[in-house]
């Protein structure tokens, strides 16, 4: 994919890669999480759901998506399954398989929430 | 049995016991007291258990319940309460002796017996009566002062509210009580053994007694039909990884097929009783086929060694770090210093034993987990446990600790103990002993390091190289993390161009090595301070000076090639040079006879906010104009609490009790990462600030500064604040890169007496010169130092971890009243931080990170005798001497 180049390892601390997407250069953990929520945007969450093989975000994506967001905004974490389902009004079944890698490795990793630091 | 009448507290309390209880099986078990606490196996080593008996202070894990007719027993809940505390309580909070808090109960009963009997004791005699009771946290200073201002109180000089601060005037640097002290002080803050479950399983785990080996066989039929007995689990119980995974999963919660150290787990079990379970463990079978045991990273790194990890190779990682030419600089240079110098594997000695409790809220695959336990990261440690055990319901709570430095940053107990609960579906109580509790933990990372050190003629730094190697240990844990530390700071506080390093890390059979206070830094300083003596001796030039003159300035870089803004380390040498001259005049008395006195220095610079790191704080308005902060922000006793609660009563102009602190569990909290790395004032703090910025501008906006200004004028009531550094992360080719935003600068001073017949060192004083910006608790602050340096001279003379052979504290040689010395923390430079919070930076790893090298250095010149392994133990200082004469 000509718009996300290959990850370089930063201090070869496998925890961390750095990728150059749409021009910008990010860091990215190990399992490809952010590691700043601050640097998602709309325009990364669609190549990267391109590069996950999801050809396009529909509003049911962009549903969950933005709840995810909204809840990392307000609350400093990601939401817990259960918070998910009463948010967004649909089964764990349905967003797992809405997304490639379901809800944590697929629709947390597009949202662009990091996971929680393990160290310095 | 026999019953027994006796008077506990006031209230006479009867009680039928057996020959085998205690007295502390009473207080605990019986009447759930929480006050006495139990560190070292009931062997009577910790005094954490202090109670008094007919006006003694006994340790109660000693005396048996049986002899007690009609004794009368008072425990610290019998002194007072939170709300009418006792003067003695009073004293333990504002002198600031009270950090993790575990051992407060104990040292506050065996002062009131030494007060009642003596209303005006010495330091002397303080220490003599105190002498039973360990504290790893204060190193005694600030106890020996509390048991001092409690005799005032008691004989009416000075009354506590003449002692305590004004809750309503100045914020920032001011010693207000924390504000969970007096909890602590009056035995009811609940640790994870004091939170009890109706119906609780107790649990033992069945561990390795191999080094290596494979399990040919698992048989717990023996253990199913032992009394009491409620069920086993193995690694096929467990329904997720299985892994606890950091950097790599190479760590198990129950080994599968393999085990790689000495007390790796492999069998749960649970009972009714504690006893039962251990009973039951006991006679579970394992059969194992013992392979190549490699205990060192020579034997792990040699021809045809066994790969310990499937996926990994034994020379895990490598990070070299390339500045200039240091081969070239090093031929140039007038005077080259080249030795090998090698660090110890330690243990951090929280007093409290690895502790933990679960249970399951609800039923069925909807059921929530609730574990709680001692962890400094509990967002963290719980998606380590989520994916561990594949359940994704989960709350982790963090519980009160006893100590930290380090160890808690990894997951121990809590895989055990929520694996268990989920596997039974019943609560569950993990209380392993303390020998159990050294098998499961990580260890401070021994490092082998050749080091070579050059200067011109002038005496100005040109050259460093130093090859190091580290036994990591079994598991990865953290280091990785351990080494990029190392070398972030591998300069130290010096300004030298051109550096050569090499850093590997290597799998062994040891136990596994994970975050130790200051966790790299300790060990690199220690070589690059000994050379730094070594160097100014060839040369000619005092110690103190030559560390000034090669002090980094604005403009120059770290080992890492980042230039620096600020770096106020010089004028530390200025200021501790009065007393350097004047510990140096009066050691040189003592320059005959077989008792010789040195004086020695070492210096570092810690750095404080590491790249790509990201602080979050959440804020709330509350109906009472109060604030609410809303942080995963531990404070396993460092002061973070207290350093929260002032910075926003500070901004907000609110009393102290009117900001409330929800910091313990992962339901309500910012994910704000590890209580670890120094990092919470800057990092935790940091993001504090600007949230409660943001409410300041939104209430300027509204026109009021009160909940119902924010109401009228529809603005939020809560504000998310965050503090991010700058990205990025060192070269894997060069080691060159960003690094720490600021640093905390320091320069110890050791004072020791040497008897070179004997080989034993005793230290007279320990002197710290320190400059962390503007200081927001003094005695936060003084109580870092003087616990750091506690810890450093402890890892300088005594302290080793020997996988398998230490197994008490008698055996760790624990830091003790009688080892306690002399320290002064001078009044420290307060250099605000161009990045700092409100200019402040960080404290608490820094504190011990100079110590070693300034008592070897002071042994050196006390005797000259080069300590180039640690400990100095009396023999290694001995054989030393016998070959320099």
């Amino acid at each position: 994919m000509d718009e996300i180049e290959e990850s370089k390892p930063l201090s070869g601390l496998p925890t961390r890669k750095a990728r150059v997407i749409g021009g910008r250069e990010i860091d990215f953990d190990g399992e490809g999480f952010f590691r700043n929520a601050d640097d998602w945007s709309a325009e990364i969450a669609e190549m990267l759901a391109r590069e996950s093989g999801l050809a396009d975000l529909v509003e049911t994506h962009w549903r969950v998506i933005r709840f995810m967001r909204d809840y990392y905004a307000n609350y400093g974490r990601a939401p817990m399954n259960r918070h998910l389902k009463e948010g967004i009004g649909m089964s764990l079944m349905e967003i797992e398989g809405l997304f490639p890698g379901g809800i944590r490795a697929g629709a947390r990793r597009l949202a662009g929430l990091p996971n929680p630091k393990a160290c310095m | 049995m026999k019953k027994i009448t006796l008077k506990l507290n006031g209230v006479s309390r009867q009680f039928v016991v057996g020959p085998e209880r205690v007295l502390l099986d009473l207080l605990r078990e019986d009447l759930h007291l929480t006050g006495a606490k139990q560190s070292c196996d009931r062997k009577g080593q910790c005094g954490a258990c202090t109670v008094i008996v007919n006006g003694e202070a006994v340790l109660s894990c000693l005396i048996k319940a049986a002899n007690l007719d009609g004794a009368d027993v008072i425990s610290v809940e019998g002194l007072g309460t939170p709300a009418n505390p006792h003067l003695i309580q009073e004293a333990f909070v504002l002198a600031g002796a009270i950090q993790c808090g575990y051992c407060t109960p104990g040292m506050i009963m065996a002062a009131k017996a030494l007060l009642d009997m003596n209303p005006d004791p010495d330091a002397g005699q303080i220490k003599k009566a105190l002498s039973r009771n360990l504290c790893r946290c204060t190193g005694y200073v600030k106890i020996i002062e509390a048991v001092k201002l409690a005799g005032r109180f008691l004989r009416g000089e000075i009354t506590p509210e003449q002692v305590r601060p004004d809750p309503a005037g100045k914020k920032l640097g001011v010693s207000h009580p924390g504000p969970s002290a007096m909890l602590k002080a009056c035995g009811v803050a609940e640790y994870s053994a004091d939170i009890r479950f109706e119906d609780a399983l107790e649990l033992a785990v069945v561990r390795s007694t191999e080094h290596h080996a494979i399990i040919k066989s698992i048989d717990t039929s023996a253990a199913e039909k032992m009394p009491g007995m409620f069920g086993a689990m193995t690694a096929k119980d467990i329904k997720g990884t299985n892994r606890l995974q950091f950097i790599f999963d190479d760590q198990p919660v129950l080994c599968e097929d393999r085990v790689r150290t000495l007390g790796d787990p492999i069998v749960v079990v649970a009972a009714e009783t504690r006893a039962q379970a251990e009973a039951a463990a006991a006679a579970v079978k394992i059969e194992y086929d013992p392979l190549p045991v490699m205990m060192t990273p020579e034997e792990a790194l040699a021809d045809g060694a066994v790969q310990i990890h499937e996926k990994f190779p034994n020379l895990c990682y490598q990070q070299p770090q390339i500045k200039g030419d240091a081969e070239k600089a090093l031929g140039e240079s007038a005077a080259v210093v080249e030795a090998e110098f090698n660090t110890q594997m330690n243990h951090q000695s929280p007093l409290e034993p690895e502790n933990c409790v679960a249970y399951m809220d609800g039923e069925g695959e909807e059921a929530l987990l609730v574990v709680i336990g001692r962890s400094i990261m509990i967002h963290t440690h719980m998606a380590m446990l989520q994916k561990a055990l594949g359940w994704e319901n989960m709350r982790y709570e963090e519980a009160y600790s006893g100590g930290q430095f380090g160890i808690k940053a990894a997951v121990t107990s809590e895989g055990i103990t929520a694996a268990a609960a989920l596997h039974f579906r019943r609560a569950v109580r993990y209380i392993p002993s303390l020998h159990e509790s050294m098998l499961l933990t990580t260890k401070r990372h021994p490092f082998k390091m050749k080091v070579k050190l050059a200067a011109d003629k002038d005496g100005k730094l040109t050259a460093y190289v130093n090859d190091i190697e580290v036994n990591n240990g079994v598991y990865q844990i953290i280091g990785i993390v351990v080494i990029l530390r190392s070398l972030q700071m591998l300069s130290g506080p010096y300004n030298i161009p051109n550096v050569n390093s090499l850093a590997r890390l290597v799998y062994t059979n040891n136990a596994a090595g994970g975050a130790a206070r200051g966790a790299g830094p300790p060990q690199v300083a220690f070589a690059l301070e000994s050379a730094m003596d070594m160097l100014a001796d060839k040369l000619g030039i005092d110690p103190l000076e030559f560390r000034r003159m090669n002090s980094l300035k604005p403009g120059q870089s770290v080992s890492t090639g980042a230039m620096v803004e600020q770096w106020p380390f010089a004028e530390l040498c200025e200021l501790i040079k009065p007393r350097y001259d004047q510990a140096k005049k009066e050691a040189a008395a003592f320059s005959d006879g077989p008792i010789r006195r040195g004086v020695g220095l070492a210096c570092h610079s810690f750095g404080i906010g590491g790249t790509g790191d990201t602080g979050m704080v959440a804020v709330e308005m509350d109906p009472d104009n109060g604030i609410t902060i809303y942080a995963a922000a531990a404070d396993p006793g460092e002061g973070n609490e207290s350093m929260l609660t002032q910075i926003a009563a500070h901004m907000m102009e609110l009393p102290l009790n009117k900001v409330r602190l929800v910091t313990r569990n992962t339901d309500q909290t910012t994910e704000t990462g590890p209580a670890a790395g120094s990092r919470i004032t800057y990092m935790v703090g940091g993001a504090l600030v600007n949230a409660l910025e943001q409410m300041k501008a939104a209430m300027a906006e509204a026109g009021g500064t009160d909940y119902e200004g924010l109401k009228k004028a529809d603005k939020p009531l809560r504000y998310m604040g965050k503090k991010q550094t700058i990205k990025g992360g060192l070269d894997p080719q060069t080691g060159q890169g960003p690094t720490f935003e600021t640093q905390v600068h320091n320069i110890q001073m050791a004072e020791v007496e040497v008897n070179t017949e004997t080989g034993e060192v005793r230290v007279i004083k320990m002197t710290a010169a320190v400059d962390a910006g503007p200081v927001i608790h003094p005695h936060n602050l003084e109580g870092q130092l003087e616990g750091g340096m506690d810890q450093g001279v402890g890892y300088a003379l005594r302290e080793e971890y020997v996988h398998g052979k230490t197994k008490d504290w008698a055996t760790f040689k624990y830091p003790t009243m009688k080892t306690s010395f002399e320290m002064e923390v001078m009044t420290p430079r307060e250099t605000p931080r161009k990045t700092g919070t409100l200019g402040s930076t960080g404290i608490g790893e820094m504190t011990m990170i100079s110590t070693a090298p300034a008592v070897t250095n002071a042994i050196k010149d006390a005797c000259g005798a080069r300590i180039f392994d640690l400990p100095a133990t009396p023999e290694k200082v001995k054989t030393v001497l016998v070959n320099t004469r």
